[in-house]
């Protein structure tokens, strides 16, 4: 790894960071805050009607416990877009971004290789990463200690949810990296890094909805990420096995694409 | 390889290096040794292969075919060594607009990882002021952004200087500041790689030209050769009856036209001078010989061969 240029991918995430660590701090902590308003109606709703329960669930996530309604802020559509800012988006175009903008000739012209550059730029996009992911769990735990319900939370299993939290986030961005090694252009790896969250995501939430498509859930990555059964016990050792085998795939493609691709002058 | 026309030992060198893309051949059997010391220029029109020939030498792209030696390493398998002895400008140089110049420099030097013992007085001589290399990058002019281009190139007093087309955008004053720069690096000791398509620059700092055209190396020469070989126009203004210029050696072509003889030569004056030597004449002129009319040459059609006595590729 090239310490100046990590130290420079982090500075070019910076605002994007700063930003997104604030909304993913907020939307912990709105979770804890929406759970302690709604979840007393939700439950007597529940009671009363059989349908009203199925559909106040989502993913694995449900409003009538704390780590449901936690899991739901894991699995919900914002923070998924606040994850995939940088997942899917930075990842997909820091090396093809650099590529069309012509400054990554600038990098290779230095006594660096390629591969040097890629795991350099995949750390940076790590540490941003684990950095929202910890930010939405400091929002949740922040949330919890203010309302009052540490006593409905296993707060040392939290550190297991940030793990598997950042596991999920790091295939994605892997992911993204790959993509980003393969093309000239951001616009086509956006596309593809993209379009593999959306897959993943568009899976989960329909094996969530309709029971006959549960099985759709098993090929989601999302489905790997255990909120809801790391706070209440069990530690799904094989979901993180799943996220780490895509990891390391996702990275042994670009650390054997990436040195062999033949970099033309930026258009 | 040996080429006995080198001062030194090469700094850079290719062997029928060629690159294809699919059925276009931007690079076909390349070979051209630099000697260290020298400054280089590689000619060509937009679009010959210089920068192609540029990037293989820096590990940007894989040969198709053929070998290339920078400094001693092997271009394909040791191009880290390489980068951390050249600097390199790439052609229409992109910096980090949202970066101040400064910044730029610091950040480039830190992964060079060479103190950058040159950039004041590059950014001296270039009037990269302490006010603009405050500014963010995004906001200079494509003129500075090209001399921020040449201080990060050779802000780390590389051993070989590769610049592709560094006078691009630069003002007249600019282009002379760099042309006193790359004549210190020749005094120095340095090497120096150009690309360029500003035929007078080529003539004015270059010690041996190669001339590139559709990917083919066309001819390597050193100034005073090809300026031998190329055509001059003498203007001789006479006062009595035209000496006759039958058989002399290097007499290409006479118009006259009273009491004006245009003589069009090639090769050494003398025979001409000696000629007319005799005559009476009013004033007599030879034009220079100017780069130019070589390059013209060697351009007059894609399928015209190369003039006589422009001597081998090599």
């Amino acid at each position: 790894m090239s310490r100046a240029l990590f130290l420079q991918s982090l500075q070019n995430l910076r605002l994007r960071t700063g930003v997104l660590a604030a909304v993913a701090f907020g939307w912990g902590w709105l979770m804890v805050f929406l759970f302690t308003t709604f979840s007393p109606a939700m439950r007597q709703l529940a009671q009363a009607s059989s349908m009203f329960e199925r559909f106040s669930q989502f993913g694995a996530g449900d409003f009538f416990t704390l780590p449901g309604a936690l899991t739901i802020g894991f699995q919900h559509p914002i923070w998924i877009a606040v994850l995939g800012v940088i997942a899917a988006g930075a990842s997909a175009s820091a090396i093809a971004g650099e590529r069309d903008g012509g400054t990554l000739e600038l990098l290779l012209a230095r006594p660096i290789s390629r591969r040097r550059v890629y795991a350099s730029i995949l750390l940076a996009l790590l540490a941003v990463v684990g950095a929202l992911v910890l930010a939405t769990v400091l929002g949740m735990l922040t949330g919890v200690g203010v309302h009052g319900l540490t006593s409905e939370l296993e707060l040392l299993r939290m550190p297991l949810v940030v793990l598997n939290g950042v596991a999920l986030w790091a295939a994605f961005t892997a992911v993204g990296l790959a993509a980003s090694v393969t093309f000239d252009r951001p616009g086509p790896a956006l596309g593809v890094s993209l379009g593999f969250l959306l897959l993943n995501y568009f899976l989960e939430v329909l094996g969530s909805l309709w029971q006959a498509a549960r099985w759709t859930q098993d090929w989601s990555l999302m489905h790997r990420f255990r909120a809801n059964e790391l706070l209440t016990g069990s530690v799904p050792t094989l979901d993180f096995v799943i996220l780490g085998g895509v990891f390391v795939a996702a990275v042994a493609y670009a650390l054997v694409v990436f040195p062999r691709r033949d970099l033309a002058a930026p258009t | 390889m040996d080429d006995p026309t080198l001062p030194g030992a090469p700094a850079l060198e290719s062997r029928g290096l060629t690159k294809h893309y699919g059925a276009t051949r931007a690079l076909d059997d390349v070979s051209l040794s630099v000697a260290s010391g020298e400054i280089y220029g590689f000619l060509g029109p937009n679009g010959a292969g210089k920068s192609t020939f540029i990037r293989v030498l820096l590990g940007f792209l894989h040969a198709t075919a053929g070998t290339a030696r920078v400094l001693g390493h092997d271009a394909a398998r040791e191009s880290v060594a390489i980068r951390r002895r050249i600097g390199y400008l790439p052609s229409g140089v992109s910096l980090y607009g949202d970066l101040t110049g400064r910044r730029v420099l610091d950040f480039l030097g830190e992964l060079q990882g060479r103190p950058s013992s040159r950039r004041e007085e590059l950014c001296e001589r270039l009037g990269l002021s302490d006010d603009v290399l405050r500014k963010r990058v995004g906001e200079y002019s494509h003129g500075m952004r090209q001399k921020l281009g040449i201080v990060q190139a050779l802000q780390h007093d590389p051993e070989l200087a590769i610049l592709d087309e560094p006078s691009e955008g630069l003002d007249p004053f600019m282009q002379q500041a760099l042309h006193g720069i790359l004549d210190d690096l020749r005094r120095e000791g340095r090497t120096v790689f150009f690309s360029s398509h500003v035929l007078s620059e080529v003539e004015r700092i270059c010690d041996r030209v190669a001339i590139v055209r559709d990917g083919h190396l066309v001819t390597v020469q050193d100034l005073a050769t090809l300026r031998a070989h190329r055509h001059r126009r003498a203007t001789v203004q006479l006062r009595g009856p035209a000496p006759d210029l039958g058989g002399v050696p290097g007499v290409e072509f006479v118009e006259t036209d009273g009491p004006l003889m245009i003589v069009t030569l090639s090769g050494s004056v003398e025979p001409f001078v000696r000629a007319i030597a005799t005559a009476e004449l009013d004033d007599l002129t030879i034009e220079p010989a100017r780069l130019e009319e070589v390059f013209f040459a060697y351009y007059a059609g894609a399928d015209d061969e190369a003039p006589a006595g422009a001597g081998s590729a090599r």
